[in-house]
Formats: C-alpha cells, sequence, structure tokens
C-alpha cells in the first residue's frame, strides 16, 4: 500500500512560497553531559526539542543515556510519565564526540563537569571558540556556570552579542526556576529568546545582573558555611540542623543535604570564586567542608559527604552525626 | 456552500472539506507532531489518492497556510483559490456555561471562548489560534464555533452540580460539563432518522465507545445527564483513564507514593483505566486478544468495563423513566461486537435484548442489531462530528445571510 501513497516536500505548497523559517529553538547542543547537561537534555527534549550532547569519549555518552534513562525510568515507576513518552525522549538525545555535530543548533550550553575543567577559564573559552566554528551567527552560545562571569568568555568571540549565562540547579533539577545572566556584550535580542527558551521548557525566569554566585549560590555558600559553623561550636547535631530548616523554613532539603547532591568539590570551587570576587570572608570555605573534600569525600555520588550514603544515592541513616 | 472543517489540537490540526450540496467530503487530512521535528501533513484527495507532505511545520498558522496551499493546488488540489470556501467551522473543546449551541465567531464571541480556556487549558489555546490563523489568511471569512460541551448546556442543575461547597462552583466554574457532545448530537439525530421517529418525543442513550469514553441520556432531544463531568476523566472507564473513583483513592495514593498534582494527573489519565488495569494495552482488540490466550486481567477488565457502561445504561433508564433507543458508537462501539454484546448481555429484565447474529454482522456502519421482541431499540450508529460541525456552519450561516 505504502507505494501508492507519494511524497511531496512541504515546502512548494506554502501560500507564500517565502517562508522556509525554522522554530525558534528546535535544536539544541550541550557540551559535557554530567549531571547538568543531563537534566538539560532531558528537559528540552521532554518539551520536544532535539538535543546533541557532546562528551569527550565513549565511555561518558554511554554513561549519560544510561543516567538519562534511569532517571525516566524512576518517573514512570513513580507514575510520573509513560514508556512511549520515555522512547520518544530519549529518541530525541544524540551522544556524539564530534563538534560538528552541532551545525544547525540554535542554542548551545556549555556544562563541563568542573573535575575536567578544573576551575580554568581557558578551557571554556576553547570550547566557545570551538562552538562558534560550526554553528550559524544567530546560534546562543551559554554557559551554566555561577561563578564564571559571561563577559570575559564572550570577549574572544566573532559574535559577542549571543552570548549569554544560565544557571540550572543541580541539587533540584525539577525546580521550575533558571538565573539568567546578561553579560556586558549580550544583545536584548539573545536574551529575550533565552527567556522565550526557559518560558518553552516551562521554567520561570530570574533575571540576575552578572555578578559572581548569582543569587542562588552566593546565599547558598553563606548558608553552609554557617551551619559548617554551627556544627563546629557544637550547638546542634547535623540532622537536627537539616531538620531546623527543612520543618521551620519548608526547605526541601537542608543545607547539609543540599551540599552533599551538588558535590563539596563543586562548592569549594564556588566559594573559592566568589571569595576571590568579594573578599569577604563569609565566602570562605569553612575548615569542615575543606576537611571533607581532602578525605574526597565528596557527597552523594562518591558515597560519603556530610552524610553516608548507599550505591543507589539513599542515604544511610546513622543517629545523631557529628561529622 | 463549500465549508471547510478545522479541529486544532496542541500538535496536531485535522481537516475535512465538504460539499454541502451533497454532503460529500471532498478532500480530508491532517497535520501531525505540529511544532516539532518531523511534522508532516496527510491528505486525502477527492479520488482517494493518499499524499504526504514533508516538511518543518512551525505553528497553527504557517500549517492552516499548507492546508491552505495544498488544497488550491494545481497539482493535488481540489479548489480554484480560497475565496471559493464559503465558510470555516471549528471544533471547540469547551464552550464553558455561555454556549448551549454553536456560535457564529465574532471578535467578542472569540473574547468569551478565550475566557473559557480556563476550563480547558490544554484544548481551548490550540482552538483559538486555528481560529485567529485562519482570520489572518483569508480576511473577513465566515467561522463558526462547534463546542463539545454545548449539547449537554440542557442538563438540569440537579444533574450537573457536584456535592461540594456551592461557593467553588461560583467561584471557578466547578460543575459538571460533559463532552462529546457534537458526537452524541449526531448519533441521536441520526438514529431517529434511521427508525423514522421524531426526535423530540424519544428517550435515547447513546454510548460513545473510544478511547475516551462517554455516555449520554438525551430525552426529547435534549441532554439530561451525560458520564464525563468537570473533566474528561469521569465517567466510564476508558483506555488510560480511571473513570469513576473515589476521591479518597487520590488522596491516599497521593500520599502513600509521595506524588504531586502533575505526576497524579498523569497516573490517573495515562497510567489508569483498561492500560493500568491489564499492564497489556489501552486497545481494546490487544486485550481480547490477550483474554483468549488465558489472561485473567484482560478478562477481568473486560468484564469491568462493560459492568460499569451497563451500570449507566441501568441509572440514565431511571434518570428518564424508560428508553426507546440505545446507540453504540466510537471506534469500539462501531466495531467492537463482543463489546457491544458484553454490555447488553442479561439485560432483557429492562426490554433490552439483541440479535446475536445481526450483532456480529455489524462494524462500522449503520444497522439495527435489536432482536425483534427487544422493546429497545438498539441500534449502531457510526459519529461524524466532522459532518455535524459542517451542517451547524452551514445552517448558522445562511441564517446570518438571510438576517
Amino acid at each position: 500500500m505504502s507505494s501508492d501513497i507519494i511524497y511531496e516536500p512541504i515546502e512548494d505548497f506554502g501560500l507564500s512560497k517565502k517562508n522556509k523559517s525554522k522554530t525558534l529553538f528546535s535544536k539544541i547542543g550541550i557540551i559535557g553531559c554530567g549531571l547538568v547537561g543531563q537534566n538539560f537534555a532531558r528537559v528540552a527534549s521532554f518539551y520536544g526539542m532535539e538535543v546533541v550532547f557532546i562528551e569527550i569519549n565513549e565511555e561518558k555518552i554511554k554513561e549519560a543515556y544510561i543516567s538519562i534513562g534511569k532517571i525516566l525510568d524512576h518517573r514512570i515507576e513513580h507514575w510520573g510519565m509513560t514508556d512511549s513518552e520515555k522512547r520518544a525522549i530519549l529518541t530525541r538525545i544524540k551522544g556524539t564526540l564530534d563538534y560538528n555535530d552541532l551545525a544547525g543548533c540554535d542554542f548551545v550550553v556549555e556544562a563541563i563537569r568542573a573535575i575536567d575543567r578544573g576551575g580554568k577559564i581557558k578551557e571554556r573559552k576553547e570550547i566557545f571558540r570551538k562552538v562558534e566554528e560550526v554553528v550559524d551567527p544567530e546560534c546562543i552560545i551559554a554557559t551554566n556556570s555561577t561563578t564564571i562571569v559571561i563577559t570575559e568568555l564572550a570577549s574572544e568571540l566573532q559574535h559577542k552579542e549571543r552570548c549569554i549565562s544560565m544557571h540550572f540547579f543541580v541539587s533540584s533539577p525539577e525546580a521550575r526556576i533558571v538565573e539568567v545572566v546578561k553579560g556586558l556584550y549580550t544583545s536584548e535580542e539573545t536574551y529575550q529568546k533565552v527567556c522565550k527558551f526557559v518560558q518553552l521548557i516551562n521554567r520561570k525566569i530570574v533575571p540576575v545582573v552578572e555578578s559572581a554566585g548569582l543569587v542562588s549560590v552566593r546565599i547558598f555558600v553563606v548558608l553552609l558555611n554557617e551551619a559548617c559553623e554551627i556544627l563546629m561550636e557544637g550547638i546542634a547535631l547535623m540532622d537536627d540542623i537539616d531538620q531546623t530548616m527543612k520543618i521551620g523554613y519548608g526547605m526541601r532539603m537542608g543545607p547539609f543535604e543540599i551540599a552533599d547532591k551538588i558535590g563539596l568539590d563543586k562548592i569549594v570551587r564556588w566559594m573559592d570564586n566568589i571569595y576571590n570576587e568579594f573578599g569577604d570572608q563569609k565566602y570562605k570555605p569553612n575548615p569542615i567542608v575543606r576537611r571533607l573534600v581532602r578525605a574526597k569525600h565528596l557527597g552523594m555520588d562518591y558515597g560519603e559527604g556530610f552524610y553516608k550514603y548507599d550505591e543507589n544515592g539513599n542515604r544511610i541513616t546513622e543517629k545523631g552525626g557529628n561529622c | 456552500m463549500i465549508i471547510l472543517v478545522l479541529n486544532c489540537g496542541s500538535s496536531s490540526i485535522k481537516y475535512q472539506l465538504f460539499d454541502m450540496t451533497d454532503r460529500k467530503v471532498v478532500a480530508k487530512g491532517g497535520i501531525e507532531k505540529l511544532g516539532m521535528k518531523g511534522s508532516f501533513l496527510n491528505h486525502t484527495k477527492t479520488n482517494g489518492q493518499k499524499v504526504v507532505f514533508e516538511g518543518e511545520i512551525l505553528d497553527h498558522k504557517s500549517g492552516i497556510e499548507y492546508i491552505l496551499g495544498v488544497l488550491t493546488s494545481v497539482k493535488h488540489g481540489c479548489l480554484k483559490s480560497m475565496e471559493q470556501i464559503d465558510a470555516v467551522g471549528h471544533r471547540v473543546v469547551h464552550g464553558g456555561e455561555r454556549f448551549s449551541e454553536s456560535a457564529f465567531l465574532t471578535d467578542e464571541i472569540i473574547e468569551v471562548v478565550t475566557k473559557c480556556s480556563d476550563l480547558a487549558p490544554l484544548h481551548n489555546p490550540p482552538n483559538l489560534k486555528g481560529i485567529q490563523a485562519m482570520e489572518e489568511l483569508i480576511p473577513g471569512i465566515a467561522q463558526v464555533g462547534v463546542f463539545d460541551t454545548a449539547f449537554h448546556q440542557t442538563m438540569e442543575e440537579y444533574a450537573y452540580m457536584y456535592g461540594i461547597p456551592y461557593i467553588l462552583y461560583k467561584k471557578y466554574g466547578i460543575r459538571r460539563y460533559g463532552f462529546h457532545g457534537t458526537s452524541h448530537r449526531y448519533v441521536t439525530k441520526r438514529a431517529c432518522e434511521i427508525l423514522g421517529v421524531d426526535y423530540e418525543k424519544q428517550r435515547i442513550i447513546s454510548c460513545h465507545l473510544g478511547n475516551g469514553a462517554s455516555i449520554a441520556a438525551v430525552k426529547n432531544g435534549k441532554s439530561v445527564d451525560t458520564s464525563m463531568g468537570f473533566t474528561p476523566i469521569e465517567g466510564l472507564i476508558m483506555g488510560t483513564r480511571c473513570g469513576d473513583l473515589d476521591v479518597g483513592v487520590v488522596t491516599y495514593i497521593m500520599e502513600k507514593e509521595d506524588l504531586g498534582i502533575k505526576t497524579a494527573n498523569t497516573l490517573f489519565n495515562k497510567h489508569a483505566g483498561m492500560l493500568g488495569l491489564t499492564g497489556v494495552s489501552s486497545d481494546m482488540r490487544e486485550i481480547e486478544e490477550a483474554k483468549k490466550n488465558g489472561n485473567e486481567r484482560a478478562k477481568l477488565a473486560l468484564d469491568m468495563y462493560n459492568y460499569k457502561v451497563k451500570k449507566y445504561i441501568g441509572s440514565y433508564m431511571a434518570a428518564m423513566n424508560g428508553l426507546d433507543i440505545l446507540i453504540m458508537t466510537g471506534g469500539i462501539g462501531e466495531n467492537a461486537a463482543i463489546t457491544r454484546a458484553g454490555v447488553c448481555s442479561e439485560l432483557e429484565g429492562l426490554g433490552i435484548e439483541i440479535d446475536q447474529e445481526k450483532n456480529n454482522s455489524v462494524r462500522g456502519k449503520e444497522a439495527e442489531i435489536s432482536a425483534p421482541a427487544s422493546k429497545v431499540k438498539v441500534l449502531v450508529v457510526p459519529t461524524n462530528e466532522e459532518l455535524m460541525i459542517a451542517l451547524d456552519t452551514e445552517k448558522i450561516v445562511r441564517e446570518r445571510v438571510k438576517s
């Protein structure tokens, strides 16, 4: 039967032949598919966008697929999604090693892991340059960093006006909020387009002026430092401090729980960066945080941070907790 | 009169072009995956030839533009120009309490439809996009909105209110609205035409059994009750929707499984119904197959499905003090003889008896399937919402021209 069907390109049948435009955001590129990259890929694909992510080796690509699949399975098990929706989401996501696959992207986000970049801005600049080589001039290039300023990253690009910074929350990927930061070079058009993108993925936009730590990270690091201080002074137990913030202030997770989820190495880097920027002691990593990082107790993904975790990331409850 | 009927969904547009002189469909088709990668337009020409147009279709406006482009093209079209289209009829899901019949779409009326979007946030906005796109593409074209809820606006207050604080009705319009109205209206009218009886003097129950399913009680030409309520989840067990459910179950599950509102919504709308019960499929044919192979849960689900329909038939007979005509329609009602037989079994006491042989021979066509002794006439009437929309559109546009 199928041979009886005639196939035609639809463009020949428009009323006005000129309109061969495309959707504002049909293809999204992601550099680095760690936790943030995976969340980004999953959310964009959920909302019908095609996603290409770049990783450094085949192994990492596989890992990313498995990890995204796991999160979707978890959603299905908890009734939030159907199997066919999962299949549709996964088929829209493509992992690759080749930057050329970013060609045709409308939006590229850099979200490389903290460990891989070693806190150096040089590597991000190199990535931005490589991305710019393959994408169209209209393509928006963004970073998911909170402490690195976008103006510096943009400064060496051909089209500086297309650079922007946005911050997805790692600790709670379902949080429907994104911080969007305009750099010195960022054009109003780029900003508006990104706002549109954030709306498309059903998140709220928080406009933030370019500043290390934005809102979320800057407040959080101080909160964590103060929590550590209280712990050190022996005023209250770790779990009780978390409970106080959770039950008392309606936070979904306590400061120590959030820290373990984000990863302590990442937090130390945040703290160092913000401290360097503002010079205020309150941003300096508390000795407890430093000690845990030295011991490689980096958080949930490592089986131990402030708390201990099993291989599924579930907390192993111990009474008390003095770190 | 040439009428284009449009049904705009969030990522799809279905269309049929009618020549009202003989009520024939001149061309029909649909767009799928609108606004996504891999979107396409499926078109069936007057001679039955199928054509698939592939390429990026951005939004409702460009989708409708392509539909008009295809309809007027020399190669695959059937119209010389767009001006040949006399009017456009739109399926609109929710008309709230404001629309008890189809309406000519003026700016003020469109404004009212927009206000109804609150009640159907997923469905009304794309319907409206279709209306706006049409106005932009053929300025001044006559457009008519045909509402899914309108037919049921004749329900009495005691039938449509829920037993919840009255203030919530006042505040949010929470009440039963019912859906599939265009389908129920079409099949009940059509059944009376087939039987040659007066529509205004019959007590009819129509069972629209498809992927979504609802039953309506129609007395003297007016809908007096229907199984879907504030949203299309109430009533019968459907493909993936749970149907009637103790609200206590909802809050209990939400607590036990730690579910948010969105997830709970997905659970009861997409994981429930026949799919959730059987774990096999939401498709009746596959469930019947599983039952044949000895799947106990498939058997249970099918028994539950039939039992639920039966209970509704019984209660609507009570609501109307009897029954003259019982209609089966929708994908399952029109095609599944087994379901029809199951639903109508052991209802002799209520005067419903079907002729097994006739029933088994009917698939997707109009036919009476009741046994000669049956007091209630049982009919299969394939639904045709598009034709109903076209007929409404024609009527309303003609009346306007006259006045």
